[in-house]
């Protein structure tokens, strides 16, 4: 009887996992596509979670589907958008959030069950992510929020005894005394995340709270200018590539020793803690005039064009995500932030923190962490005005202030 | 023979005309279409009549995406040809080494792109790359093959003409074949050595060969997508963003179908016209 029963258990769950392996939900079941776009270790986090989700009840099966990095992701979301084919649920970079609410595609959450009530950590919410997000109907959740943070080959630091650095000063400081032939002192990539952070840290603002582009005036010719001067004397490395591609090279080189400290998204700790022959510390990012980061990651959105059943199912998979041990699982596996208060005091009253504090920094780091404003042409400052001549500035040794003024001159004119 | 229906003949043509309507001609007729609209896909299109083609133009990326694909297909072509010829040459010849360089050198071809890619961004790493360890161990300075937007577009060059080579050398090869050897022997008997008859009997006689490898490396290289999104990525400061990789940006990346639009119209009247000159160089080549 006994082995009967057996049997019939395995045999459910092999076809189960036939179903699942073709991505077919089992029969009475409402299926849930999700275009997600998560990489390696999080990639297989994230088909663990929805693995949970999906044998924790017996009405929605979710189908994660993978779409690339973000920016191949959202193209494929549009193009399916404007096919009318686009899934139900799916998740975006915060830039891009005002663009496709502004554009109407984005389903509004706030009458969804729960979805005022949320115990979201305020700063990496809607109202917290985008200045004026609070008085706009509610359109995403966050879920893999991140900031960026300094790492640390702590044996090379403790070999010189260098103190953390707290400042640009100490950073440079810092750098100097790391590189060595064939090593830099510090690597960054040459990308709008961080010198938005720069920008902020010297005490500038890229959009003004009026709306007006300044690309943070004065703060942000400080910022490129910092960046060039320790490219010019060969103490900081701009990975080649550009994109995520520069990030992953640039995290190559850090695990390789090419590349002393870096800065990196806060969603490599556990990949660069695990992958690494020697120990990491991670740091809060240092200050300038004053402490500044900005937030990054994506936030779920679900998509109005879906039926209602579709979106509803996605809603309870997205609560589930939110739910204290989805969300600090996710966030201990990966690095992510908890972007929920009970997630991040289970992380805290468990002891994981106290036992991996390098999870902490990002959370703590929150403190100084600065809204973007909600600018429907903001992913096009990003991408077409500022990305390209960052790079032209630090690699081509294009002043600063001009590069800067081109691109706020260039926002007039497309009216952005 | 004519046919014995005169529908006939169009009935034969026609999977062919719907295939070339459906997936050539209809998104060439649509993509001039959309030329004229400002459009992000999400939002609805705005006419903006020759806007776009002012705008891909007073931004410079028409002109700077273009020169930099007839820089990057200048070299390729130019080497595959030369290279090609040489290696041609050296291999056509019986026996098993030949036989093998044949093989070694073809194989570049018939490797994926994306794999040439990966391969070539460790080999030309600045700091970790074979070629500038090779290149300090014997005490040279290391070179930024791929973040120098000055060495960056002659890196790409370099890779493509590694992997076109082989296919160069091929269609040389069969043209070596096709020549009469009755012509060789005619010269040597003349007193010819191998460099004349080289020089007065098997270049000319490989013109026909010379310009299809010629035209086809350089519409290859027009087509150039793979190894610049692998590498690049169109950088270091769009110094190789060539033609099909701007267009991949302005659309998928930027949003803006419309201009991405405009510049598939200008590569598809630049191709069209190499295709042209192609058939010129053709026909002037066939020998009379």
């Amino acid at each position: 009887m006994h082995r009967r029963a057996f049997l019939l258990s395995a045999a459910a769950v092999s076809s189960g996992a036939s179903a699942c392996a073709h991505g077919e939900a089992p029969p009475g079941r409402v299926s849930v596509p999700f275009w997600f776009m998560y990489g390696g270790r999080n990639r297989a986090t994230l088909e663990t979670l929805v693995a949970r989700f999906n044998a924790a009840q017996s009405e929605v099966w979710v189908r994660p589907v993978f779409q690339g990095d973000y920016f191949e992701g959202l193209a494929k979301l549009r193009t399916a958008l404007a096919a009318g084919a686009a899934p139900p649920l799916s998740h975006v970079v915060g830039e891009v959030v005002p663009y496709l609410a502004e554009a109407g595609v984005l389903e509004a959450l706030d009458d969804y069950p729960g979805a005022r009530t949320l115990p979201l950590v305020p700063a990496l919410g809607q109202a917290g992510s985008f200045r004026g997000g609070a008085e706009r109907p509610l359109v995403v959740v966050p879920f893999n929020r991140s900031t960026p943070i300094a790492y640390v080959n702590r044996r090379l630091f403790e070999a010189r005894q260098l103190p953390e650095p707290r400042s640009w000063e100490e950073l440079e400081q810092a750098a100097r005394e790391l590189t060595q032939p064939g090593r830099f002192g510090f690597g960054c990539p040459i990308d709008w995340w961080y010198w938005a952070a720069l920008v902020g840290q010297a005490g500038g603002e890229v959009v003004e709270a009026d709306g007006r582009i300044s690309l943070g005036g004065a703060a942000g010719v400080q910022a490129l200018a910092f960046w060039q001067r320790l490219v010019r004397q060969g103490l900081m490395k701009p990975p080649p590539g550009r994109d995520y591609n520069a990030w992953e090279q640039l995290s190559q080189d850090f695990l390789a020793e090419r590349v002393a400290m870096i800065w990196s998204s806060t969603a490599f700790v556990r990949y660069l803690e695990e992958t690494a022959d020697f120990p990491i510390a991670c740091l809060p990012l240092p200050r300038g005039k004053r402490a500044a980061v900005p937030t990054g990651g994506t936030h779920f959105v679900l998509f109005k064009s879906a039926p209602s059943e579709l979106k509803l199912a996605a809603w309870r998979f997205v609560l589930f995500l939110l739910e204290p041990s989805a969300a600090a699982f996710w966030s201990s596996e990966t690095g992510y932030l908890p972007v929920t208060s009970p997630a991040a005091s289970a992380l805290e009253t468990s002891g994981f923190y106290a036992k991996h504090p390098n999870y902490r920094v990002a959370f703590d780091q929150l403190a100084a962490a600065q809204p973007w404003p909600w600018s429907k042409g903001l992913f096009r400052i990003q991408r077409e005005l500022v990305q390209p001549r960052l790079e032209a500035a630090v690699l081509e040794e294009r002043d600063p202030e001009q590069v800067l003024g081109e691109a706020r001159a260039l926002a007039r004119e497309n009216d952005l | 023979m004519r046919p014995a229906r005169r529908a006939e003949p169009w009935l034969l043509l026609t999977p062919m005309l719907l295939m070339l309507g459906v997936f050539f001609v209809y998104p060439l007729l649509s993509a001039l279409h959309i030329s004229f609209f400002e459009w992000d896909l999400l939002t609805p299109p705005r006419f903006v009549g020759l806007h776009n083609y002012a705008a891909i133009w007073r931004s410079g990326e028409l002109l700077a995406s273009l020169g930099t694909t007839l820089l990057i297909s200048g070299l390729v072509v130019a080497a595959s040809l030369g290279l090609g010829l040489v290696l041609a040459l050296a291999v056509h010849r019986p026996g098993r080494i030949a036989a093998l360089a044949r093989g070694a050198v073809f194989s570049a071809y018939v490797v994926s792109w994306v794999s040439v890619g990966l391969l070539f961004l460790w080999i030309f790493d600045a700091d970790a790359g074979v070629v500038n360890r090779a290149l300090v161990a014997l005490g040279a300075s290391p070179v930024k093959w791929l973040t120098s937007t000055s060495v960056a577009p002659v890196t790409i060059a370099l890779i493509v003409i590694w992997k076109v080579t082989g296919y160069a050398m091929v269609v040389f090869l069969s043209g070596l074949s096709a020549l009469p050897p009755e012509l060789g022997e005619a010269a040597a008997l003349d007193g010819a050595g191998p460099f004349g008859r080289l020089r007065h009997v098997t270049l000319p006689l490989l013109r026909p060969t010379a310009a299809f490898v010629a035209t086809t490396s350089l519409i290859a290289s027009f087509q150039l997508f793979d190894v610049v999104r692998l590498l690049t990525q169109g950088g270091p400061v769009r110094s190789t963003t060539v033609l099909v990789y701007a267009i991949y940006e302005q659309l998928f990346r930027d949003l803006r179908v419309g201009r991405a639009s405009a510049l598939v119209v200008v590569f598809f009247v630049l191709l069209a016209g190499l295709t042209w000159l192609k058939l010129k160089a053709f026909r002037a080549a066939e020998p009379t």
